[in-house]
C-alpha cells in the first residue's frame, strides 16, 4: 500500500517540478519538496517493512520497522510543515505562525503526541483546501480536499492505533485512498 | 521564450505581474478565435493603450503572438504561443487544485 502511495507522491512531486521549471512559481517548488519528502519517507518505510518480511521476521531485522517509521514520520512532519508554510505565505500570514510549521520537526518519536502533530498539520491543510474548494468549486480542488481529509483521517486512525491495534489497517486504507484521490486529480489535470 | 517569461513570473507582487499580463493578453487572443483586435485585447486584459502597445510588441518579439493586417490589425497566437498557453493552463489547474495561485 505504501509503495503505491510512494509512486503517487513522486508523480505529484514531478508534476510540481515540471511546473516550477516552466513558470518559476515558488509555491510549486514547495509542493515539489513536500511531495518528494513524502515519497522518500513512504519508500523507506515500505522497503524496511519488505526487508523484515523477506527475512521472515528474524529478530536482528526487527529494528528496521522502527527505523522506517521514524524516517517516514520525520519526512511527513517536514513535508506537511512546508505545505502549511506555503499556505501561510500565500495568505501573507507568515509571522509567528510560521514557527508552528517548523516547531514539530523537533519531535522524532512515534507516540500519540507526534500523531497529534501530524493530525494538526493535516487538519490545517485540509481546512485550506476546503476554503479553496468553497471558492472554486472545481472537481480537482474537491479531489485535493478529499485527499488531505483522507490523510487526516488516516492519522486519526494511527492515533487510535496507539490505543487499539485494530485501527492499523483502517489507517493504511485511508492513507492509500488519499493518495489515490491525488492520482485522480493528476490524471484529470493531464487530460 | 519560457526563460524570458520566467523573469516576469518571479516578480510577484500585489499588483498584476508582467507575466500575468502576458497570459491575460494571450487568453483574450485565444478567446477571440485567434483573431483579436487591439480594442478587444485592451478591454479583455484591462490595459491602457500605451501599455497594450508595449506588451504586444514584447509578445511579438518573444514569438508567441503574430500580427496580421495593415490598417485593421488583428493578433493571433503562434504555435509556440498555443503550446505555452496550454502548458500554463495545466500548471494553473494543478496549482489551483491545491489552492495556490500562479
Amino acid at each position: 500500500m505504501e509503495f503505491i502511495a510512494f509512486a503517487i507522491a513522486i508523480a505529484v512531486a514531478y508534476h510540481a517540478l515540471k511546473g516550477y521549471r516552466q513558470f518559476r512559481e515558488r509555491t510549486l517548488l514547495f509542493l515539489n519538496i513536500s511531495f518528494s519528502l513524502l515519497g522518500a519517507g513512504l519508500l523507506i518505510d515500505s522497503l524496511s517493512i519488505a526487508v523484515v518480511l523477506l527475512a521472515s521476521f528474524r529478530r536482528e531485522f526487527l529494528p528496521l520497522v522502527g527505523f522506517g517509521y521514524t524516517i517516514n514520520f520525520i519526512t511527513q512532519v517536514v513535508a506537511y510543515g512546508i505545505l502549511v508554510f506555503a499556505y501561510l505565505k500565500q495568505t501573507g500570514n507568515v509571522g509567528h505562525e510560521a514557527a508552528l510549521a517548523v516547531l514539530p520537526i523537533t519531535f522524532f518519536e512515534h507516540n500519540a503526541v507526534s500523531e497529534l502533530i501530524l493530525l494538526f498539520l493535516l487538519v490545517y491543510i485540509a481546512a485550506q483546501t476546503a476554503m479553496n474548494y468553497s471558492m472554486n468549486k472545481t472537481t480537482n480542488s474537491l479531489l485535493v480536499l478529499g485527499a488531505f481529509t483522507s490523510l487526516a483521517v488516516s492519522h486519526f486512525f494511527f492515533l487510535l492505533f496507539t490505543l487499539a491495534p485494530i485501527f492499523f489497517p483502517f489507517a493504511h486504507i485511508a492513507q492509500l485512498f488519499g493518495f489515490l484521490l491525488l492520482l485522480g486529480m493528476l490524471l484529470r489535470v493531464n487530460q | 521564450m519560457t526563460e524570458v517569461l520566467q523573469g516576469a513570473a518571479t516578480k510577484s507582487a500585489k499588483y498584476r505581474s508582467q507575466f500575468r499580463i502576458y497570459v491575460d493578453i494571450m487568453h483574450v487572443i485565444q478567446r477571440e478565435n485567434n483573431q483579436a483586435k487591439p480594442t478587444r485585447i485592451l478591454y479583455g486584459a484591462n490595459l491602457s493603450h500605451d501599455r497594450l502597445v508595449k506588451y504586444l510588441e514584447e509578445l511579438k518579439a518573444l514569438g508567441v503572438i503574430q500580427e496580421s493586417g495593415t490598417e485593421d490589425k488583428t493578433y493571433g497566437l503562434t504555435q509556440k504561443g498555443i503550446e505555452f498557453l496550454n502548458n500554463f493552463r495545466k500548471v494553473e489547474s494543478f496549482a489551483g487544485a491545491f489552492g495556490f495561485r500562479i
